[in-house]
């Protein structure tokens, strides 16, 4: 079995926002989407203070919520673990996003543009009309990775078939693969270092780990 | 979702849209259309970021197709300008706009280049640390063609820069910019320096590799950074204390640890052991004139390049000599007491303890001395590491300076005391220590290791501009009057933008006494810079840039500067121009590579409207202002970053003809390919347009300067500053004759030691005389912090940049420390006035703990007011609250990013 997650390493990652920009190209996402980001998030009181960069999207989580409350069974789930959204399938209710506890689903209803006053030549050929009034996530570049497989090679060892935000990062912070590999380069890391999964107490069993001294 | 079948491919480029790159790229194209960039995963193991870009790279696919670009030239039809004038701005061609730009160089060469004051009636301002430079094609050639140009006109140097550390860096060790060997190190002091946020690609994976590996960097700073967050520990100091932090921290070691340091290094490599004489100078050799040591082995005074010897650091010694004071100064001395420059250190720094210290800066005392000792036992003193086949010393340990600390007053202190540090320790110019990057006022500027020749008194020569009374430069040859002011500065293509350049600005409303009358450039040129921005006191560079008479801007959209300018001309933006450009070896910041060599940048896609590439609108210039044979052959010597005529290979322009864009770049391209090869190849554009790039090996030794100090048996100058004393000495001579006596101040800063002033006082008492007010009444410090995202970028105006940086905290306001924002009434998202002595702004408060409660931070530079895009921000800045004084200008002719303000609720918040 295969089942693809990432990892985020907190002591490596520096809230540049590299991973969201490269998301966005990859994805073509419309403004104000950001399927990939980072939170800058502090705690404690001055001046015993920290700051901490997160980096959040969707975490393809083996008990996803989105699946459970969607209607049109728009939203599945693979054997290899990704969730995925069928646009022709969704009726974009909209539970999913109340659903997720992540807040990783977003809805357009309309066509974005980064300035009003034109539309550019790069957003008109990339436009996604498909994804208006339906939901749309991170897909941990389904597309890429699918590609990839098909020519051989192996996500998250091989650039062509490994997410953009993690050939983007400059932290080397993000790493993508196949855990039940126990020779991946993220069984590797959630063997050798503490870890943490968000809202894991919600029993979502999220695809997405976070490499963390203070984690129990 | 099946579609038509598209057409996709790559092309390999480059990114230095800051100064930490360039970083090397590939441009998705698909039909015809950029729509992507990633990393040039090919140059993976060859360059430091790992073939990456970081996020601003992402942002120049919109610009290429922003809507709000200008795409054809325009001109002027409002005569009058202003911040509330509308320029008028009409569509011309670009034979109308070059030929008029043409026409008025022909006057100006007609009437000798210079105006009454000798000052160049060309002046030209560019931004970003030099990295204009890399986009700007074949214009340095024109440039140099036209005659003398003036590019006193700053429009960030000096405030916005690490200034001290470039002048003084350079003199002491080769160091225009600083930096740990961060893949050798394991410990860091970092004051201020905020490499997650500067320091690039390859300053961010070496830091998170460092983390991985389990470094300790100590963040000293008034605020929680991006740097403090991903640090070991933060310590908030209070601003523009940093220079007592680090007196304390060498008083510490010297007065607890002295036996541990690196002695051996002291004695060889520095001036420790150089006897001190009466007037403060140097003991020499009545012979010889070279300086004098105390020989423990001989138990005698010697020369300090005796063979043989073992030099004291400590003890009063009985010696005669001769003393050497400024201009012709000359002592005989006969057995008096003398003592080496590190007896006077200790001396010096005796009453700098942890505990004054921490009053000082707000620290305990306690943190200080364990600093202090945490910095000595990573130091692995006596420890050694082979590179290249070399065995050096291995001393993983670093000290570096952030902006606002390594310039304006106590600029010079925390340069000196950093680099007294690493030496104190042995961890100068070493594997794992402190090293300097690259060379601007030296040459070669290549490889600063070239620039190491032997100098007075057994240290490195360095082109200090003349202070003597035959060879001073009193009459200033531009209006920062760099040279004449600022022996340090040197007299490289860089010296003038790193002179004082507010100054330039400041005699545009206040002449100076005794000084050449402060004209105004017949013609002014901008390039990818707005100062009206990016300088301090905006509002008055604001008024004086509307009263230029003539101003052309390259203009990628309408701007605050632009909005000024006589013509405007569209260039091609960084996907649709074509250079060749050196990379590798060792550059700005943490760019110091295993490579080196040539990588170009190339339009991706068909350039938008009439924009023209740089190269072109260069030539045209040259031609049509009837300079193209002196264009072309600036070009052939070197001036588009390689000479033409390589070895046995010549690929020389026609000097008399006009070259297209591509055959320019194509001769370039086959010069570098023969200096890279020793000739083997002759590679042409075609080439570089498919790979992108070529490399050789630039061996690692080449980063540590100390390995050539050693082969030619020289010293860092330091801890004494003797040469420091004696042209001050001498610059106070010169300018008192003139009758100037405005710059005394800054020539107090001349001194064999620095010792301690009260610098944030020197804020306080200069605001209050100056603007007549009770400082009590402005009760928190400004300070400012680097935007990674906005940058040296020029990319204020793209939408994708504005909207991902808005997920870092400070993007959006005002950041106060949380509890002292309650004290106020203020909570998250109230509007308020910031108000300095000089001038207001307002903004949104952000709340945050990570904040000193004395002090509230505005990040990057904004408030602007005509740029498309970015004048909605509603991002205030504090360019407009800093007065531009020269009470608050210190020797180098820096000022620092520092205000006081009163901040107060707006009512109903509007």
């Amino acid at each position: 079995m295969t089942r693809y997650v990432m990892v985020a390493d907190l002591n490596r990652c520096v809230g540049c926002q590299t991973c969201t920009a490269a998301c966005k190209h990859a994805n073509a996402t419309t403004p104000g989407v950001q399927w990939r980001r980072v939170l800058d998030i502090e705690s404690g009181e001055y001046p015993d203070v920290r700051r901490t960069f997160v980096p959040v999207g969707c975490m393809h989580c083996s008990e996803p919520p989105c699946m459970e409350v969607c209607p049109s069974t728009a939203t599945r789930q693979r054997d290899d673990g990704l969730v995925t959204i069928d646009y022709d399938l969704c009726i974009g209710c909209g539970y999913c996003m109340v659903a997720c506890p992540y807040q990783a689903r977003f809805k357009v209803t309309s066509i974005g543009k980064a300035y009003k006053n034109g539309h550019m030549s790069h957003e008109q050929s990339r436009e996604h009309r498909e994804r208006l009034n339906v939901a749309q996530k991170c897909t941990f570049c389904i597309d890429r990775i699918d590609a990839g497989l098909a020519a051989g090679l192996t996500p998250g060892e091989d650039v062509d078939a490994t997410p953009a935000c993690v050939n983007s990062c400059i932290a080397d912070a993000l790493t993508f693969g196949d855990i039940e590999d126990s020779d991946s380069h993220v069984s590797q890391l959630l063997r050798e270092q503490r870890s943490f999964r968000m809202h894991e107490e919600l029993g979502t069993e999220p695809g997405f780990y976070y490499l963390w001294e203070g984690a129990s | 979702m099946m579609g038509k079948a598209h057409k996709m491919h790559t092309v390999p480029t480059y990114c230095y849209q800051c100064v930490a790159g360039p970083d090397l790229m590939r441009v998705q194209v698909e039909d015809g259309v950029a729509v992507g960039v990633e990393g040039n995963f090919d140059a993976a193991n060859c360059t430091p970021s790992a073939g990456k870009v970081c996020v601003k790279a992402f942002g120049l696919i919109q610009k290429i197709y922003n809507p709000n670009r200008v795409l054809t030239p325009m001109k002027r039809t409002n005569p009058n300008k202003g911040r509330d004038e509308d320029p008028g701005f009409v569509a011309i061609t670009w034979d109308e706009a070059l030929d008029e730009i043409a026409s008025r160089l022909r006057t100006i060469n007609e009437a000798g280049g210079v105006d009454e004051s000798g000052y160049p009636r060309v002046a030209a301002s560019f931004g970003g640390g030099g990295t204009p430079t890399y986009y700007m094609g074949t214009f340095p050639a024109f440039l140099s063609a036209i005659g003398p140009i003036d590019f006193s006109f700053g429009s960030g140097q000096g405030v916005k820069c690490y200034h001290s550390e470039h002048l003084y860096g350079e003199f002491w060790h080769r160091a225009f910019t600083v930096a740990p060997d961060t893949p050798n190190c394991d410990y860091i002091l970092s004051f201020g320096f905020n490499v997650e946020a500067s320091g690039g690609v390859c300053g961010v994976k070496r830091h998170a590799d460092a983390r991985a590996r389990g470094i300790k960097r100590v963040q000293i700073e008034p605020h929680l950074s991006i740097t403090g967050a991903c640090s070991a520990e933060w310590v908030p100091i209070r601003p523009k204390t940093d220079a007592a932090f680090l007196y304390a921290l060498i008083h510490v070691l010297l007065n607890e640890r002295l036996d541990h340091l690196d002695l051996p290094f002291l004695k060889e490599r520095t001036n420790s052991p150089y006897l001190i004489a009466p007037n403060g100078f140097y003991l020499r050799d009545s012979q010889s004139g070279k300086p004098l040591v105390y020989d423990l082995r001989s138990e005698q005074v010697v020369p300090h390049d005796t063979p043989n010897i073992d030099p004291a650091l400590e003890g009063c010694f009985i010696a005669s000599g001769i003393e050497r004071g400024a201009d012709d100064d000359h002592w005989t001395h006969q057995d008096i007491e003398t003592s080496p420059a590190l007896t006077r250190l200790i001396e010096h720094v005796a009453t700098y303890t942890p505990q004054w210290a921490g009053e000082i800066c707000d620290v305990k005392p306690e943190d200080i001395r364990r600093i202090a000792f945490e910095f000595l036992d990573h130091a692995r003193i006596g420890e050694t590491i082979d590179i290249d086949g070399r065995t050096m010393p291995y001393r993983p340990v670093a000290v570096v300076l952030g902006k606002t600390v390594n310039n304006g007053w106590g600029g010079y202190d925390c340069c000196w005391g950093r680099t007294l540090l690493s030496c104190l320790v042995g961890a100068l110019e070493v594997p794992g220590g402190t090293l300097g990057t690259t060379v601007r006022l030296n040459r070669p500027a290549n490889d600063r290791n070239l620039s190491v020749k032997p100098g007075p008194d057994g240290f490195m020569d360095y082109p200090m501009n003349p202070t003597d009374a035959e060879n001073w430069v009193g009459n200033p040859a531009v209006r920062n009057a760099n040279r004449t002011l600022v022996p340090l500065v040197s007299n490289s293509p860089w010296s003038v933008a790193l002179g004082p350049t507010h100054l330039a600005w400041m005699q545009q409303h206040q002449p100076f006494d005794n000084w050449p009358k402060p004209t105004q450039p017949d013609l002014w040129f901008v390039y990818r810079t707005n100062p009206v921005v990016s300088f301090w006191d905006t509002n008055q560079i604001t008024e004086t840039v509307s009263r230029f008479p003539f101003t052309v801007c390259f203009a990628y959209t309408h701007d605050e500067t632009n909005h000024m300018a006589d013509i405007l001309l569209p260039d091609r933006t960084d996907l649709e121009g074509l250079q060749l450009i050196r990379v590798g070896g060792t550059k700005f910041v943490e760019q110091f590579w295993d490579h080196q060599g040539f990588a170009l940048r190339q339009p991706v896609v068909e350039a938008q409207g009439e924009s023209k590439d740089m190269t072109w609108i260069a030539t045209e210039l040259a031609r049509r202002s009837g300079v193209l044979e002196k264009y072309n052959n600036a070009i052939n010597r070197g001036a588009a970053g390689v000479a033409l005529k390589v070895n046995d290979h010549d690929f020389s322009l026609d000097a008399h003809e006009a070259h297209s864009v591509e055959n320019i770049w194509d001769a370039v391209c086959r010069a570098a390919s023969a200096e890279i090869s020793d000739g083997q190849d002759k590679h042409g554009l075609d080439y570089y347009r498919e790979h992108g790039y070529r490399f050789k090996p630039f061996p690692r030794i080449r980063w540590y300067l100390t390995a050539e100090m050693e082969d030619q048996g020289l010293r860092y100058e330091l801890p004494y500053q003797e040469r420091l004393l004696r042209i001050g000495t001498e610059l106070g001579r010169r300018l008192h004759a003139q009758g100037i006596s405005w710059w005394d101040a800054q020539l107090d800063e001349y001194e064999a030691f620095p010792s301690w002033k009260n610098f944030p006082g020197m804020w306080e008492e200069a605001l209050a005389h100056h603007f007549n007010v009770d400082i009590n009444d402005y009760p928190l410090w400004l300070v400012t912090t680097r935007s990674m995202q906005y940058s040296w970028g020029s990319n204020v105006a793209i939408q994708m940049i504005r909207e991902v940086a808005s997920n870092i905290k400070g993007h959006g306001g005002l950041v106060m420390n949380t509890s002292r924002a309650r004290e106020l009434g203020l909570k998250d998202g109230d509007r308020v006035s910031i108000r300095s002595p000089l001038a207001e702004t307002h903004g949104l408060v952000i709340t945050s703990q990570g904040m000193r409660p004395d002090t509230c931070l505005l990040v990057g530079q904004f408030d602007h007011w005509a740029t498309p895009l970015a004048r909605d921000f509603d991002m205030p800045s504090m360019n407009a609250l800093v007065p531009m004084l020269l009470d608050l200008t210190d020797s180098s002719g820096s000022g620092a990013d520092l205000a006081r303000v009163a901040i107060t609720r707006l009512e109903n918040n509007r």
